[in-house]
């Protein structure tokens, strides 16, 4: 079932945090909500999950409009970052309650929450309280309740930010595993990107309650369509300079930090403004010698082992330090002279002005 | 162990056990003067382990009224009070009951309310209900007098109940808003989207979350209720409406104390209170802990 948002506003006294989305959750697609503290994702959600009133618009799942409807009456299920376990109640009763409520024989209940139970591995714990149980068993307790009712919408507030490092990682592929054996619509909300990318099939940036780029991870972090959305992907995060367009010898040419890079061809540069701002992720800059033709000079500024790869951090310009993520054998003295070259295909250049994305209309989202 | 900590230990349970010996002394004496006969009680000098055991106190303010009845003495110069024992430990169950109900009800709902919902004072009402607990019962008890002497309400049970919720309820709302914000409101809303309605919510979630804020707050108000003395005094005067508290009063006339029967009476008192602290001491430390941490 697609969920649908109309015009939809929300406004806690004069503050506006959500500003009228239009947007479309696709069947059976896990779909999050990206983006920093503050940007309304949480509230969005509250308010798909009928927690929250909206204050303008409409919500739809499938042909059917919601928002005047109790959350009981959505068919939805929905996982909190604090898992909100029953502290009264067993963990068979805890996954059990929606069935309860619904009137469901107690037989019944039992076997439905013994099915859950064995596919989430925690059919040992059912006649545990939850203060008995470590993070992450709660966490599937938190599932097994969503999952067992077979709801039209699984709804997720950051479900795994209570859990270690190690056990986040594991949670997230099952969770993933868990949405392609059940095909239910998911909407997931986190400030996490890696939890992002690895297991959406769309995800909806946000920032100061609008939806900044709503596409596949890829679409997001190859094309962002905004400073912001680029800013907000990808770690270590994408470098920015301000650049200077110019044009030598009748090709448009950007100017960063003295050096004179050709423009690449896949942006829309008719009637731009001469001042733009210039993108690269680390991984798309190389080092190479200080002398080297095209590419952009100055001194290693600082560097950092973290694995497999190497941060290196190269001072352009007065307070202007670009990083490149490069192979962990490559090796640069503190201070020494070194120059950053550029992978023209993977430059980003945005409206100084605007922050929007000046690559060509066809290249971006829909 | 070494030395240090053996000496402090020992000088801890040193302190414990007089303190222990402070509180039950008045306690176990009581229990013994109950069981001695009246000219063992006044023999001088004092003993502690009676010589001789009588139930004769006990069997007076248990049986009083009918003995005295049976006795076709109604005519000559009225029963004697041990005769209203039984009436008096009724009405003070009876208010006791009724406070601790209103007062735990209508606390919880008000309590919860506050948590809940947004509404102009929310956050001052907790704060000032409590500055109205600090005052001394004896400012509020003789205006209070005068309102049920106008709602015609003075001598009787109701008026006690009244007078008791009035000075229980602003704790208890405070115990329980302690305890209420230490709920999170996640659980209800996880109970609202597996279906329930706000009632359901409240019955099978809230409350028996809530529990053992709900005994503490009923424990104080029996507490309060069951051994007032000042609002039994200036409510009530019929003799079968008195409270305890002020009932046993009149085993002392001013000229003679029957002590046998005041000591019976703070026995049959005590029993009541001292077995349901037996048995809800374990939700009482909780519900009390709770809302002192989460407040």
């Amino acid at each position: 079932m697609d969920v649908r948002l109309e015009g939809l506003s929300k406004s806690f006294g004069s503050n506006q945090v959500l500003k009228s989305l239009d947007m479309t959750f696709p069947e059976r697609r896990f779909v999050t909500l990206l983006g920093p503290s503050g940007c309304g994702k949480t509230t969005l959600l509250r308010m798909i999950a009928g927690l929250e009133k909206a204050t303008e618009g409409a919500i739809w799942f499938g042909g059917r409009r919601v928002d005047h409807l109790s959350p009981g009456e959505r068919n939805i299920a929905m996982v909190f970052q604090s898992y909100a376990l029953y502290p009264t109640m067993d963990v068979a009763a805890n996954i059990g309650y929606g069935l309860k409520v619904r009137g469901m024989a107690k037989p019944d209940r039992a076997e439905k929450v013994g099915i859950v139970a064995k596919v989430l591995e925690i059919g040992h714990l059912l006649a545990r309280k939850p203060k008995a149980l470590s993070g992450g068993q709660r966490q599937r307790v938190a599932l097994g309740r969503a999952m067992v009712r077979k709801p039209d919408i699984f709804l997720m507030d950051e479900p795994l930010s209570n859990l270690d490092a190690k056990l986040r990682a594991t949670m997230r592929g099952e969770l993933r595993r868990f949405h392609l054996d059940l095909q239910t619509t998911s909407i997931y909300v986190t400030h996490d990107q890696l939890e992002a990318m690895t297991m959406s099939d769309l995800v909806a940036v946000m920032d100061a309650g609008v939806v900044q780029q709503f596409g596949t991870p890829e679409e997001v972090y190859d094309r962002p369509a905004n400073l912001f959305v680029a800013g907000f992907i990808g770690s270590p995060p994408m470098n920015f300079a301000e650049v200077e367009l110019e044009t030598t010898g009748g090709r448009p040419v950007l100017r960063l930090a003295g050096t004179a890079l050709p423009a690449p061809d896949h942006f829309d540069l008719a009637g731009v403004p001469p001042r733009l701002v210039l993108g690269i992720r680390p991984q798309d800059v190389s080092v190479t010698n200080p002398d080297a033709a095209g590419a952009v000079p100055g001194t290693v500024w600082m560097t950092e082992l973290i694995g497999s790869e190497r941060l290196i951090e190269v001072e352009i310009a007065p307070k202007l330090r670009f990083t490149a993520e490069v192979k962990s054998s490559v090796r640069c003295a503190l201070n020494s002279r070194a120059a950053l070259r550029l992978d023209p295909a993977r430059i980003h250049l945005f409206d100084a002005a605007t922050g929007r994305s000046l690559a060509r209309q066809d290249s971006l989202p829909g | 162990m070494s030395a240090k900590t053996l000496i402090g230990r020992v000088a801890l349970y040193a302190l414990l056990s007089a303190i222990t010996f402070l509180v039950c002394f008045p306690l176990v004496w009581a229990f013994f003067t109950s069981v001695k006969p009246k000219e063992e009680i006044f023999r001088w000098p004092p003993t502690l382990w009676p010589e001789s055991w009588t139930l004769e106190n006990y069997r007076a303010l248990l049986e009083g009224k009918q003995a005295y009845f049976q006795a076709g003495a109604a005519a000559a110069s009225g029963p004697p009070p041990s005769a209203f024992f039984l009436d008096w430990f009724l009405n003070s169950l009876i208010v006791t009951l009724g406070t601790t109900a209103i007062s735990t009800i209508v606390s919880t709902l008000a309590a919860y309310s506050l948590t809940r919902f947004r509404f102009p004072g929310q956050r001052a009402v907790p704060y000032l209900a409590l500055v109205g607990y600090m005052v001394p019962s004896i400012i509020f008890v003789f205006p209070m007098f005068l309102v049920m002497a106008d709602l015609r309400l003075t001598d009787t049970l109701f008026s006690l109940i009244l007078g008791y919720v009035c000075i229980t309820l602003p704790f208890c709302m405070w115990l329980m808003w302690a305890f209420f914000r230490g709920v999170p409101i996640e659980i209800e809303e996880a109970a609202l989207v597996d279906g329930a309605s706000r009632l359901r919510v409240f019955w099978e979630i809230v409350l028996p979350t809530a529990w053992p804020g709900i005994i503490a707050a009923a424990i104080f108000t029996l507490i309060v209720s069951w051994n007032d003395y000042l609002f039994g005094r200036v409510f009530m005067n019929s003799m079968e409406n008195l409270p305890l508290t002020v009932g046993v009063m009149h085993f002392f006339d001013g000229t003679h104390v029957d002590w046998g029967l005041m000591m019976a009476s703070s026995v049959l008192m005590t029993v009541p209170m001292a077995v349901l602290f037996m048995l809800l001491q374990k939700h009482l430390v909780a519900g009390f802990g709770a809302g002192a941490v989460k407040g």
